[in-house]
């Protein structure tokens, strides 16, 4: 469950600032899952940042409840001299997470084979989000930030985070934004 | 309020073991190479001070007075470079809510005090080993703290570079030239008391100078740190400490994550 209270968040434009929002009170993800449609460029992105914690509000404040993911769909976070598994060992420690189980879930998601023991710089860009979304998926967060997971990897991957998410749906909430009204 | 400090530490541990393993990691030997650096710097000096004939000050080898200022000196000025590039290079940690800039500087000020305090032990360990000397230890607390503080002085310069580079990246290219003339003012090469009076009116100025008659107070019996001032060198640590985390507080909503 987030909790938004009086949060502003502005962006410097050409002529003063932009609001991306503007004193916004409000509960998010405390019983089923929150869609947010959004044109590109509307700051759905940067809201996810501020409902994760990774960037702070101008004013106002974002309490969380339980464990919050990070934004999920692109892969962010990853250090390219790592090996996937070390990386996914670094996530499993900082979200207190059992380490191993997280790895060995990672692993089985992602079906990168062998290339988990190489270092993530050596990934092609499909590894990659294979990787990411394998380990988002491998840590139970109680609330799931997922930006823009449309295109993700080839037919039987897609239906495979489908099947995922649908999953995780019981017991978790999400809060998906997109600017497409059918991925929502 | 404790379950917060706990998952602070706890995020700070990972970082500094994922540290680690990127600074040693991808070469071979690994971490052997903390210690290559410094023997190299220590034995070229050994050799011109051999060759022109220097005597080390009264009451210390040659090979310890150089190794002791050496150390403390690279404690310090490592610290402060691997510290002072801590948001550039792990940008991308960021990207993860509970990872703050202040962590991505903690951990690398750990793992270098660390490094640089097992390189002092066996260094120093080596010198008394090849000798023949026991171990005598004049006064532990001022060689602990010496080193201490030299690398908190390294953390403070480290940190506010490390902040005033998000707003002036150019900053980074300045810090090599501003640093090096430390490399020759900061007593690896002469002792406070060796010093003709001007000379040391000056010199003492430099707070590095402190943490390293510290440091040679404490390891040899014979040497007195008379112009080290406990007070001056906690005054610099500190100003230091308090601006560096004044910069966070202003650059922490500036920073982008990818």
């Amino acid at each position: 469950m987030i909790e938004l209270r009086n949060v502003t968040k502005t962006y410097p434009a050409p002529r003063g600032r932009r609001a991306i929002l503007d004193d916004i009170t409000c509960v998010l993800g405390d019983e089923g899952s929150v869609g947010i449609l959004g044109r590109n460029g509307a700051g759905k992105s940067t809201l996810l940042r501020i409902l994760g914690g990774s960037e702070l509000p101008d004013l106002g404040t974002v309490k969380r409840h339980g464990r919050v993911s990070w934004p999920i769909g692109f892969s962010g976070g990853f250090n390219g001299s790592l090996t996937g598994e070390e990386n996914c060992r670094f996530a499993a420690r900082i979200y207190d997470a059992d380490v191993d189980e997280v790895i060995e879930r990672t692993r089985e998601f992602a079906e990168i084979g062998d290339y988990f023991f190489m270092p993530v710089r050596s990934y092609s860009s499909g590894m990659k989000v294979r990787l990411a979304f394998g380990l988002s998926m491998a840590i139970d967060f109680d609330v799931y930030l997922v930006d823009e997971i449309t295109a993700v990897g080839d037919r039987k991957f897609q239906k495979k985070c489908r099947d995922a998410f649908r999953e995780r749906e019981q017991r978790s909430s999400m809060i998906i934004v997109s600017h497409q009204m059918k991925t929502i | 309020m404790i379950q917060a400090l706990d998952r602070q530490l706890n995020v700070i541990w990972a970082l500094t073991l994922r540290e680690t393993r990127t600074r040693f990691g991808q070469y071979q030997l690994g971490y052997l190479w903390a210690f290559v650096e410094p023997i190299v710097w220590i034995l070229s000096f050994y050799l011109i001070f051999a060759l022109v004939d220097r005597p080390s000050p009264r009451g210390m080898s040659l090979f310890g007075f150089l190794a002791t200022g050496m150390i403390t000196y690279e404690l310090f000025s490592k610290t402060a470079e691997k510290v002072s590039l801590a948001i550039n290079v792990n940008r991308a940690l960021l990207f993860y809510p509970q990872v703050r800039p202040l962590d991505l500087t903690f951990a690398r000020w750990l793992l270098e005090t660390a490094t640089h305090c097992s390189v002092f032990v066996v260094i120093m360990a080596s010198e008394l080993m090849v000798t023949g000397q026991s171990l005598r230890i004049s006064d532990p607390l001022s060689l602990l703290g010496g080193l201490l503080l030299a690398s908190a002085l390294g953390y403070g310069v480290g940190l506010i570079f490390c902040m005033a580079q998000v707003i002036f990246p150019s900053l980074e290219k300045m810090r090599g030239p501003m640093m090096r003339p430390l490399f020759w003012t900061s007593g690896i090469f002469f002792t406070a008391n060796s010093l003709p009076l001007e000379a040391r009116k000056i010199l003492m100025y430099n707070p590095v100078v402190h943490a390293v008659e510290f440091v040679r107070q404490g390891w040899f019996t014979s040497y007195q740190a008379k112009w080290a001032s406990l007070p001056y060198l906690l005054g610099w640590v500190l100003s230091l400490l308090f601006i560096g985390t004044l910069l966070e507080r202003e650059i922490r909503r500036r920073i982008e994550v990818t």
